[in-house]
């Protein structure tokens, strides 16, 4: 695939203006309506799917070369995937977010990079990871933790803890009771400790295809070899990457998210709450658990057309929409939690507004990420939630900062912190 | 830039750097495909708007009169637009700054005591009626959706819509208005141009409502609107729309004074009667002929797809084989939606019973396929909120108008073979050619009501095509000239495929001075179009609009 196979789609783009807003149908409030925190943010056209669909045409077919706008416009993309959930309300043969994605590699490939990209990338050739530490120290989290190392010791179910929460020492401890509590409701876990590298996903989003196929590759290989059949991660940007891009490099494994591990034990009475949580919460669906969490379909087929110009694929060409996301499992789990109340905000969801950690943009454009991870926290407020709750550490971390710049109060959990307070 | 050095930088100073940009790419996000949607008059494979000088976010409506005072000093032409829907908001000439009133997005207040909203250009649909329906009042929606601006349909185009009977159209629902004047002067025109309320478009104040708008609008020609006040109505519903289901298919249950229904009937002339007994009667919150738009052959099968999140199109060849889709299909035939909306449970139960007399007078009926749990909620939501209007382009991507018929009910639905049959039969044998979507010729989508009170129907043909495939596209064009020359052969008029010929030539710029007097001052009334001209030299003394306001020279036509 490359980025010409989509110029139909930069053709067929109607300029409905669907891609910068929620669903309609969903709309609540003036407030909490906009969708894209690209263009809600930079207001220009070009910074919307269909004016990167737009940007796109131009550059191929040469109305235009790379400027600096241009760089600005593919890479402040989230890559969240709220275009692509609004696009699809109206357009069954769109696929916004392939084409931002074929962008952003092209721009690569083109060296038209920024340089706070470069500088970790070249950090995660080097020491495969994502926060620019050392690879020897990624297994520090889990110091101490009586939990089976991989591949040393055989484990039934792998624990992927991520980049984030590997090294990010102010979260790490949500990685540790994700263990303790999976290993107390008897599964048998392992870690992969230091062994274990990023996955890949992020720097997938911020455009670089190679960096992640090395990761990904080397990854499958090591659980392969360590006969992993089932991998479960408390990170919804490593869920995202191993259930929906290592499937297309061939890995079969089964993959869940910690929160859908918890939904799985609770109901079948290995997990039980023994305490009371009182307090209001509110629930963050990280993008790529929700929206971007939709099981993968393998296809392979082509475009044709019935009833003269509908256009149509062959064989049925799965949709992703967010329809099947990953939604349930973490309410279900705050549910029923004794004391918990879980209070909506507006947007939620395959609707949900991004945190604005994704896509590179934490690391490229702090200004822009920290106003989205605001408007988040704005939303939250708005339904009187003591706590802004997620299941993401790429999430919490943005939310932590904003809070913490905007001196709000609004606590930031993970569902991990309430089950375990709940135990 | 071709615009001059220091006209840029003037504009700059007046918005600031963060919000002007001339970079090329970006230019070409504020272009528009002609090879596309409703544009009236293609299309034209591959061909797109001129690329504008620069393009422009001003915050504020001083913002916009400095910008308008920059471009009178320079004689720079400019546009403004607010969501960018169709060719309309996009400039005819090269070097145009283009403003994107995107920035302006305020509904700055709702009196619910008098039952109106102030808002500005880049306030939509679903915005402006979600905050209603918390005060229990709603917005008609105009026909292009939920996305675009309700100012924009206001004062700058007709704003009809699925509402409009009930509601109005926007151009009916305007009661003040805050205009940027062509040459940069702020007019506020009606009750608000007194220091008074935004109560009335007519004054006391400025009553100058004709002038700015008339009866189809300026369409972005003649100056920049910052400001309008809507008209409200009631709304007996919840203080939000109560949407269940996974997307594409959105549904919502609502209380029982609110229902749905498609109504069928055995005669376009039953159909027509029914129409007049509906105005008559007062009832139809919403009334439109909508789901035609996916043609009468598939349109049963697509309310089908479309409300369930499983399907795509690649399941239509099948569904229109099921026998129970197959007589949904056919009692659809001749169809319009029909939402009730009752203040009191009493009067529901009144409206529903006045609309059975009526299909009883006229032997119509109500689809029992279309009262399916799923499908009922699907539509109810879809005709209220209008979110899903953007579907007319769901089968290749491009769709546009073709035929137009305006008028009485009659006008479509009397002859024999009626009209509208007519018309169906001669696009049905355009679709054997292969360049169109083979819908079963009758894809004729339209409101019942194209104002308040209804007494008048409108339809267009919609004609779906692939704006990617060139044989497709020009195989549309070929259709569309070929639809123009049949209806003024057949005495049905000029056709709404052709609507903007006098602005947009072939080449997406201005039509040629020769072609657009021939086709302004060939129509029915001349005379309009050289007032116009008048109020063209007296308000936009340099002529940076262009030449979407419909303005005949005196020795022209």
């Amino acid at each position: 695939v490359a980025l010409e196979d989509y110029k139909v789609d930069m053709e067929r783009c109607s300029q409905c203006s669907y891609c910068k807003w929620i669903p309609f149908d969903q709309v609540k409030s003036w407030r909490f309506a906009k969708g894209c925190p690209s263009i809600a943010y930079s207001n220009f056209l070009g910074y919307s799917a269909r004016g990167r669909y737009a940007v796109a045409l131009s550059l191929l077919n040469g109305q235009s070369s790379y400027s600096d706008r241009v760089v600005d416009i593919v890479y402040k993309c989230t890559t969240c995937g709220s275009c692509d959930v609004s696009d699809k309300i109206c357009r069954y043969n769109l696929e916004p977010l392939e084409m931002i994605h074929e962008l952003k590699f092209r721009l690569v490939e083109d060296g038209q990079v920024l340089p706070e990209h470069t500088a970790i990338v070249e950090h995660l050739r080097k020491e495969n990871n994502m926060m620019a530490e050392p690879a020897a120290s990624r297994g520090d989290w889990a110091k101490g933790l009586d939990v089976k190392r991989v591949p040393g010791e055989k484990a039934a179910v792998l624990f992927h803890a991520g980049c984030r929460y590997s090294y990010d020492k102010e979260l790490r401890e949500k990685a540790r009771a994700a263990v303790a509590i999976l290993k107390n409701a008897g599964v048998d876990i392992g870690i992969m400790g230091e062994n274990e590298s990023c996955c890949g996903g992020r720097a997938y989003d911020m455009g670089y295809k190679e960096e992640f196929t090395r990761l990904a590759e080397n990854t499958i290989k090591a659980w392969t070899a360590a006969g992993i059949k089932t991998v479960v991660t408390p990170c919804a940007d490593c869920f995202h990457t191993f259930s929906r891009l290592y499937p297309k490099l061939g890995a079969k494994f089964e993959i869940l998210h910690t929160v859908q591990y918890y939904d799985r034990l609770i109901k079948e009475g290995k997990l039980k709450f023994s305490k009371k949580v009182p307090m209001k919460v509110t629930y963050h669906d990280p993008c790529h658990l929700g929206r971007r969490g939709e099981p993968y379909v393998p296809w392979e087929g082509k475009e044709k057309k019935v009833k003269n110009q509908i256009v149509v694929y062959e064989p049925k060409k799965p949709r992703y929409n967010g329809a099947w996301g990953v939604y349930d499992p973490p309410r279900d789990v705050l549910k029923s939690i004794p004391g918990v109340e879980l209070v909506e905000m507006e947007r939620i969801k395959e609707y949900a507004w991004c945190c604005g950690a994704g896509g590179g943009t934490r690391e490229t454009y702090p200004d822009f990420s920290n106003w989205t991870a605001t408007e988040r926290i704005e939303e939250a407020k708005s339904t009187g939630a003591e706590a802004i709750v997620s299941a993401c550490p790429w999430c919490e971390r943005n939310f932590i900062d904003a809070i913490k710049a905007a001196g709000e109060k609004m606590k930031v959990l993970d569902i991990t912190d309430l089950v375990k307070q709940a135990i | 830039m071709a615009i001059p050095k220091e006209a840029y930088r003037e504009l700059e100073g007046v918005v600031g750097k963060e919000f002007i940009s001339d970079d090329p790419a970006m230019l070409d996000c504020y272009r528009y495909p002609l090879s596309h949607t409703a544009i009236h008059i293609g299309p034209y494979y591959r061909v797109y708007t001129p690329r504008g000088a620069a393009v422009l976010l001003p915050g504020s409506v001083e913002d916009v009169q400095g910008i308008v005072k920059v471009c009178n000093k320079y004689k720079v032409k400019f546009k403004p637009s607010s969501t960018f829907w169709s060719a309309w908001g996009f400039p005819l000439e090269d070097d145009t700054i283009q403003l994107d009133m995107r920035r302006m997005d305020k509904i700055l207040k709702i009196d619910d005591k008098n039952n109106y909203a102030i808002v500005e250009p880049h306030v939509i649909g679903a915005t402006l009626q979600a905050e209603a329906m918390k005060l229990g009042l709603n917005t008609h929606i105009h026909g292009p959706g939920a996305s675009c601006s309700c100012l924009a349909s206001a004062t700058a185009l007709a704003g009809f819509g699925p509402s409009s009977a009930y509601m109005g159209q926007h151009s009916e629902n305007i009661l003040g208005v805050e205009w940027v004047m062509p040459d940069g002067e702020i007019l506020r025109v009606g009750s608000a141009g007194s220091g008074l309320d935004w109560f009335c478009c007519d004054g006391p104040g400025p009553s100058l409502k004709g002038l700015v708008r008339g009866m189809n609008g300026s369409e972005g020609a003649m100056g920049v609107f910052t400001k309008c006040a809507l008209k409200l109505y009631p709304w007996p519903g919840p203080d939000h729309l109560p949407v269940e289901g996974r997307p594409p298919a959105y549904k919502a249950v609502l209380p029982d004074q609110l229902r749905s229904y498609t109504l069928g009937f055995p005669s376009w002339k039953a159909w027509a009667d029914s129409c007049y007994l509906v105005w008559e009667t007062g009832i139809g919150y919403v009334a439109h002929r909508q789901f035609s738009m996916f043609g009468r052959d598939l349109k049963g099968a697509m309310v089908k797809i479309l409300s369930d999140p499983t399907k795509t199109l690649g399941d239509i060849e099948e569904l229109v084989k099921d026998p129970e889709i197959q007589k949904m299909t056919e009692d659809m035939k001749r169809d319009y939606q029909i939402v009730l909306a009752g203040m009191t449970p009493r009067d529901i139960e009144w409206q529903d019973k006045a609309l059975d007399k009526i299909l009883e007078i006229t032997g119509g009926w109500k689809v029992k396929g279309m009262l399916d749990p799923d499908l009922y909620n699907w539509s109810l939501l879809y005709m209220l909120r209008l979110g899903h209007k953007n579907l007319n382009l769901v089968y290749g991507g491009g769709y546009d108008g073709c035929f137009g018929l305006g008028g009485s009910p009659d006008f479509g639905t009397s002859g024999e073979p009626a009209r509208v049959e007519q018309a169906a039969a001669f696009k049905a044998d355009w679709e054997k050619k292969g360049n169109i979507v083979a819908a079963g010729g009758d894809a004729m989508m339209g409101g019942i009501g194209g104002f308040g009170g209804g007494g008048h129907a409108m339809w267009e043909n919609f004609t779906h095509f692939d704006p990617a495939d060139k044989a497709s596209t020009e195989g549309t064009l070929e259709f569309f000239n070929a639809t123009t020359k049949y209806g003024r052969e057949m005495g049905f008029g000029p056709g709404m495929e052709k609507m903007n010929d006098y602005a947009r030539w072939t080449d997406g710029y201005s039509t040629p001075k020769e072609i657009r007097n021939r086709l302004l001052g060939g129509g029915p009334q001349p005379e309009a179009f050289r007032y116009h001209r008048k109020f063209k030299e007296a308000f936009n003394p340099n002529d940076l609009g262009d030449g979407y306001y419909r303005a005949l020279d005196d020795t022209d036509g």
